[in-house]
């Protein structure tokens, strides 16, 4: 058994608060949504409590692009055009197939590359696809005011609206599937203990380098 | 919500409707000799001093101006609140008053009053008509107006579509622009002004003839979900004249309006533009872009909603729970089955 110190401490906070905040929007976005429902928050509240929380979420998020543009951790998140399309069928195929059948892990968690192939593909999207989306988006409805009476010919206050509906939606997707995928480690509560602490355990077979055993 | 029975109360009732100055009913039917006579009675008495000191305080910044000594000598009587006189056909009392603070106040605070009473009613007893040409807004504005945003024509326009022009009503005869815009008091939203006394002022306006709507019996409005908090939110016009960027003055007959919910509570709602659009310029103007942001209340409820895109979405989170629910169980179980067959070696 070896262990690789894979999440640094600013990672683990980002991240820990990036969930926080997820559940707080998700929350009281649903609210907003479906305002009137009898069992959500009252919509004063949830109001100012997605204000709030979208708010803290844009800065985390300018917080997570200048990190990863500044650290070494932006490496985990380059993608490696040769390798990818058989990575990504190695790692589907794992997960549809392989794991039912006890078969080994097909990527093997290093310190150059923490990431399989769906996981980096998934996690860029999001990152770099999805959230600058949502946050435009919530800008847009903080200050509707200022945006053109149309675009693309559709009136503007719909296409912000839809937009961050739908953005939101795919993102409620990615965390039910996320929560879900981090149960396939090692043991089922591995990769959420390694978030913890942030040390990533594996067998040693499967690891290129340790930093200690 | 609606107010428990026996103590019929409106939010608006504490919304003092402004007092309509018949100024126009005095221009084309007051008899002089009733005018003098009644100026007469009322100059005898001494000014009360609140009165005197508004009128001095109204004079005193612009004093030296021709205009401010004109308005001085005409608010001399017309500062008076009980300045009146009686329409000799409908046996109503008149005012004549003319508040000088709201006159300050106003969009015509510093013209002098000959501007558009007639020449000659710097002499008294005043003449009959109160200006020479006819009297509205079109009258002295023109499209070249660089203060607003839009044609005064097209304002006409509006108006003329209006029930109010249409109507053949005998109540809403002579309806014109003063009817709702007293000229002395006039002056458009200000920034920093709270919404919530744009909304009664605005409605006040409404109210000072539509007073009735406030009468318990009355339920034109009872089918409006929570109509209380509608009234104190939103003005007449928002509902009452066709959706617009700018204030509308075309309004709509009742049986016209449209009872639509989803007109405001939708993805394209007009109060967005309206109305709100005010809200966001001025409490980004009074807080800041910061302050704006968090306390932002701009969303109108159903702005967001697509039942399309909801159910679809629904079905789709719930699928892929039940498929990684699937995946899970699969793993258990292939997991039991290893740990069964080791025990079993």
């Amino acid at each position: 058994m070896t262990t690789l110190y894979l999440y640094p401490l600013w990672v683990r906070v980002w991240h820990w608060l990036n969930a926080i905040l997820f559940l707080v929007l998700i929350a009281s976005g649903v609210s907003l949504h479906y305002a009137g429902t009898t069992w959500l928050m009252p919509f004063a509240t949830a109001r100012i409590l997605h204000n709030v929380a979208g708010i803290l979420l844009t800065l985390g998020w300018i917080g997570f692009v200048i990190a990863n543009a500044r650290t070494a951790n932006g490496r985990h998140y380059r993608i490696r055009p040769r390798t990818l399309i058989g990575d990504l069928i190695a790692q589907t195929r794992y997960y549809l197939h392989g794991i039912f059948r006890g078969e080994p892990h097909p990527f093997h968690v290093e310190p150059e590359r923490k990431f399989n192939a769906l996981q980096q593909l998934s996690y860029l999207g999001v990152m770099y696809g999805l959230m600058p989306l949502l946050i435009l988006s919530g800008w847009g409805f903080l200050f509707a005011v200022y945006l053109p009476p149309t675009l693309f010919g559709l009136g503007s206050v719909w296409v912000v609206a839809l937009t961050h509906v739908a953005v939101s939606y795919l993102l409620v997707l990615f965390l039910v599937t996320h929560l879900y995928i981090i149960t396939t480690g090692e043991t089922v509560f591995a990769n959420l203990r390694a978030m913890l602490t942030g040390w990533h355990r594996a067998d040693s077979s499967s690891t290129s380098r340790s930093e200690s055993s | 919500m609606n107010a428990p029975s026996g103590h019929p109360r409106s939010p608006l009732d504490h919304v003092r409707a402004p007092r309509r100055v018949e100024w126009r009913a005095l221009t084309n039917r007051a008899p002089p000799l009733a005018l003098l006579a009644i100026l007469l009675c009322l100059c005898a008495i001494p000014l009360p001093a609140s009165v005197a000191a508004s009128i001095a305080s109204e004079g005193a910044d612009t004093a030296h101006s021709p205009a401010a000594a004109e308005r001085q000598a005409c608010l001399r009587c017309h500062a008076m609140p009980t300045l009146a006189y009686r329409e000799p056909t409908t046996g109503d009392i008149v005012s004549l008053h003319i508040d000088p603070h709201a006159l300050a106040d106003s969009v015509h605070g510093q013209l002098a009053c000959l501007d558009c009473h007639r020449r000659s009613y710097r002499r008294y007893p005043h003449p009959e008509r109160a200006a020479p040409r006819e009297f509205d807004c079109i009258g002295c504005h023109r499209d070249d107006d660089a203060d607003l945003g839009r044609q005064w024509l097209g304002i006409d326009a509006e108006f003329q579509r209006s029930v109010h022009a249409v109507s053949t009503s005998p109540r809403a005869a002579n309806f014109d622009c003063h009817t709702c815009h007293d000229p002395h008091r006039f002056r458009p939203a200000a920034v920093g002004e709270p919404l919530t006394e744009i909304v009664a002022r605005h409605n006040a306006v409404c109210l000072s003839c539509h007073r009735r709507l406030l009468e318990p019996q009355r339920r034109s409005h009872a089918w409006l979900p929570n109509r209380d908090a509608h009234w104190q939110a939103v003005r007449c016009i928002d509902c009452h004249t066709p959706p617009a960027r700018e204030a509308n003055h075309e309004v709509l007959a009742a049986e016209q309006t449209e009872r639509n919910c989803v007109g405001c509570h939708s993805s394209d709602p007009r109060l967005l533009a309206g109305l709100y659009r005010f809200r966001s310029e001025e409490e980004i103007a009074r807080r800041g872009l910061l302050a704006q942001a968090l306390f932002n209340e701009a969303y109108v409820i159903g702005m967001s909603r697509s039942p399309l895109l909801d159910r679809l979405s629904l079905i789709i989170l719930g699928l892929l729970i039940l498929a990684l629910a699937a995946h899970g169980i699969g793993r258990y179980l292939v997991h039991r089955a290893g740990r069964d067959s080791r025990g079993r070696a």
